[in-house]
């Protein structure tokens, strides 16, 4: 135990923290325009492994650029069915967000098996390093906890501004706004309802694919089956605990990476006597806690969830 | 510019038809409308105002005929291409965004510059400050306390419209639309109202005014044209010389709607008995010390601008709110704070909200019997007795008129007037003891108003005592022998329907105390009817 006290198991834990809250950012800040249009992706799931797996594969052949790129547009094209069978032909978004999900997981696992040699468990690229900032990542601690990030993890934090700029101070995120609670009014207003809707959405789809990309080719550099390990529906969860905020997203998920890294770090120190899941949840309830206080003049986009059907 | 147009007229349609599957909405229909002019457009629900005026708004194409605005063709595709022609058009159903400022509403689906298809690479910023600015402006040009940064859901009624207006005029409205826009407004409102639109026009802004209130189009509208059924029965009438009585004729076909038969009542025995009630609401003024007192075959109206307790009132009357102090007794029962108690004293409420009276979602007949699922007469062991509940259904519709009396609708599918008439046919199907109606012909066709006025009569004929809660003056003075005026939640004054004038209503009504100088009435205790 003596080592809780030691600076760098908690170096090792913010840096192991942030670098587990880029996946989670990228898939967040996208949901949450769309569920601000009104939209629920359940099968953000869907979207993120969908994206791990493509951004790994063309990784192998074309570089990370393009790897990351078509991770990400491969979530889109996921997402693509969404708008189609809930904006466009108003199926149940629960229902066809579950199936999206079951349907990224499977395909990805059928993709994989049939593509890897009989015997062999994973994929394999290299990851990213750290990037290095002269003087900022070398100060003690802070710099090293913080500061010495890879690109990934610095391009999600760097998303984070933007998502708040375009929600909260351009036309299109009033529009975005304007679709998810209201949308008839809208609609009366002049708002093409269907056009915002099914561009959230697919939003919500190209960064949920990105952050998918961002487990498989950034961080662990490896494709196993099912290897999102349900990021998705976790992403789900931070957005409705930082009530559709942006920056609620950085820091919830920061929080639940937080949590994550510190139970893995828990687990190599502490003796067998503490149940290691138990030392996992301790961080939870502490983000909980803290988020569920701290974020509260958002509220619930009053339409979510439910189709818009115009003319009824 | 085309040479045959004169000028001064600012919109006009030529034989414009338009049909929705085998109903004719509107046939050959010509209307003009001059610049600097209010024109109302009259007619029954169904008449084909709306569709006329969702035609000239660019809502709907119309199947044939032709359309000027400001003497130029006028061919719009879609409801932003007539915004953008400068045509507004405000609904009944007010299309302000929830959720959103009035300045953030201000930019919501501007128009557009004629040929810009809003695409943009990057994100348009939202200027706050000149939204906010705008808003401001155009609130003191117009004389409006429209606020620019509060949610427009918290705004009352009255000021959303206003800030409907406000927002068509920025986004540079030449011709209004104002489709029924008094029907949920009170008398001081609507005045405000009619002086806004006064104004307008003056400002050289001319207005389709779309309303069944002839007095009101009687001190705002310059001509008037009676639409019948999708045709034009009387074009472009000068309104000072028409006689309103022969207009609501023209409206209506046959029958008169100015002169409401009132059947002779005699008030029996105390029945409705509330006494003493007290209610701190959450917002607006709540309930303070209200006494009713209706007796068995009276109809009571209680009068008074929206959001001066009435919502209470009819809350604590059907036990669906508990009183902070008070009493509710009906036929000597204490049903106070009890809905069940109330229903089974035999209280019957036909809500405001329609909404709120019926399951949309559910057919005529589940909705006919919602009081009733378990009784035998429907139900045996659990199972609902199919033929037995379609056969009530199909009586019970045909005994109150809803049309069409298909017990399988949805009930969602009927028009207002049919909604009205069946969520009346559930209430008062046995003969209630109280029958407490909020605003029972708002919004109603003369034919489906006068349905269920007859319904009221019918429901105080067989011993029954009705309250009247309404904003709406015609309809209290058409149904009620007594009115209470409620007002800050109190009381403020009580008298018989004949001694009902517009003066005393206005005064009372805006909280003043009545002083009747020159007017024969009782001051402050009121005309000393009874409670």
């Amino acid at each position: 135990m003596g080592k809780l006290a030691e600076l760098t198991f908690w170096t090792a834990t913010i840096s192991g923290g942030l670098r587990l809250a880029t996946p989670l950012i990228f898939a967040s800040l996208g949901e949450t325009i769309a569920q601000r249009a009104g939209v629920l992706n359940i099968g953000l799931e869907g979207y993120m492994i969908i994206g791990a797996l493509t951004s790994l594969y063309v990784t192998v052949e074309s570089g990370i650029a393009v790897g990351l790129l078509a991770g990400a547009l491969s979530g889109a094209v996921l997402a693509l069915l969404m708008v189609w069978l809930c904006v466009r032909l108003n199926a149940n978004q629960v229902v066809v967000g579950f199936g999206l999900t079951i349907l990224g997981v499977g395909l990805t696992g059928y993709i994989f098996r049939l593509t890897t040699p009989l015997g062999a468990e994973r994929r394999q690229v290299n990851i990213l390093g750290e990037i290095h900032i002269p003087g900022l990542s070398d100060i003690p601690f802070l710099g090293e906890a913080f500061l010495s990030n890879s690109w990934m993890t610095w391009l999600a934090f760097g998303l984070v501004p933007i998502v708040w700029w375009v929600a909260q101070r351009t036309v299109f995120g009033l529009e975005v706004r304007a679709v998810g609670e209201d949308p008839d009014a809208a609609f009366a207003r002049g708002v093409d309802v269907i056009r915002v809707r099914s561009l959230a959405t697919l939003l919500s789809g190209l960064l949920g694919g990105l952050g998918g990309a961002a487990i498989t080719t950034a961080l662990v550099g490896v494709f196993e089956p099912a290897i999102t390990a349900g990021r998705g529906f976790i992403a789900l969860i931070v957005i409705i605990m930082v009530r559709w905020s942006a920056w609620g997203v950085a820091v919830g998920s920061f929080a639940f990476g937080l949590a994550d890294a510190l139970g893995a770090n828990l687990r190599n120190i502490v003796s067998d006597s503490v149940p290691t899941e138990a030392l996992q949840m301790i961080p939870f309830f502490v983000a909980l806690v803290i988020l569920i206080i701290g974020a509260r003049r958002a509220r619930m986009p009053k339409s979510l969830g439910f189709n818009y059907v115009p003319d009824r | 510019m085309n040479g045959d147009t004169s000028p001064d007229i600012a919109f006009e349609a030529h034989g414009v038809s338009r049909s929705f599957g085998a109903t004719r909405a509107l046939d050959t229909v010509d209307f003009d409308l001059r610049s600097g002019e209010i024109h109302a457009l009259v007619g029954e629900n169904g008449a084909g105002k709306t569709t006329l005026a969702k035609i000239v708004a660019g809502a709907l194409r119309p199947d044939s005929g032709t359309l000027r605005l400001f003497g130029e063709t006028y061919t719009p595709r879609r409801r932003s291409d007539g915004s953008a022609a400068g045509v507004a058009h405000v609904r009944q159903q007010l299309s302000l965004v929830r959720g959103l400022t009035v300045a953030q509403n201000i930019e919501l689906g501007r128009p557009r510059a004629l040929g810009d298809s809003g695409w943009r690479p990057w994100p348009r910023p939202f200027n706050a400050r000149a939204a906010r600015a705008e808003v401001e402006r155009l609130a003191a040009e117009l004389d409006l306390a429209v606020p620019a940064d509060e949610l427009v859901d918290g705004l009352p009624l009255a000021v959303r419209q206003q800030a409907e207006i406000l927002i068509s005029l920025a986004w540079g409205a030449r011709l209004l639309i104002l489709d029924e826009p008094s029907s949920a407004l009170g008398p001081l409102e609507t005045d405000a109202l009619i002086s806004l639109c006064l104004r307008l026009r003056d400002e050289g802004t001319p207005i389709i005014y779309i309303s069944h209130r002839l007095p009101e189009l009687a001190r705002l509208a310059d001509r008037l044209t009676v639409l019948r059924q999708g045709h034009v029965v009387t074009a472009g009438r000068d309104v000072h010389d028409a006689d309103l009585r022969r207009i609501a004729e023209l409206m209506i076909g046959d029958i008169s709607l100015l002169d409401v038969e009132r059947p002779a009542l005699e008030p029996g025995e105390v029945r409705l008995d509330a006494d003493g009630l007290h209610l701190a609401a959450e917002h607006g003024p709540g309930l303070r010390d209200v006494s009713l007192r209706v007796r068995a075959g009276e109809i009571v109206g209680v009068v008074g601008v929206a959001g001066n307790g009435q919502d209470e009132l009819a809350g604590v009357l059907t036990g669906q709110m508990r009183p902070d102090a008070g009493t509710v007794c009906v036929d000597d029962i204490d049903v106070t704070g009890s809905p069940a108690a109330a229903i089974g004293a035999g209280v019957a409420l036909l809500p405001e909200d329609r909404t709120a009276g019926l399951a949309a979602d559910f057919s005529l007949a589940e909705n006919l019997i919602a009081r009733r699922v378990a009784d035998s007469e429907f139900a045996r062991l659990g199972v609902r007795l199919r033929k037995a509940v379609q056969r009530h259904a199909r009586a019970l519709a045909g005994r109150f008129d809803v049309r069409p009396p298909e017990p399988a609708l949805r009930a969602g599918s009927l028009s207002g007037g049919n909604q009205q008439k069946l969520m009346a046919a559930r209430e008062m199907e046995r003969n209630p003891a109280v029958l407490v109606a909020a605003g029972p012909t708002k919004g109603l066709d003369p034919h489906a108003g006068r349905a269920i006025r007859d319904r009221c009569f019918e429901a105080a004929g067989r011993g029954g005592a009705v309250v009247i809660i309404s904003a709406d003056l015609d309809e209290v003075a058409e149904l009620a022998q007594r009115v209470v005026v409620l007002s800050g939640g109190r009381v403020t004054d009580r008298f018989g329907v004949e001694e009902m004038t517009s003066a005393r209503l206005g005064a009372v009504m805006a909280g003043l105390a009545w002083d009747p100088a020159g007017e024969t009435g009782h001051p402050e205790t009121g005309s000393g009817v009874p409670e």
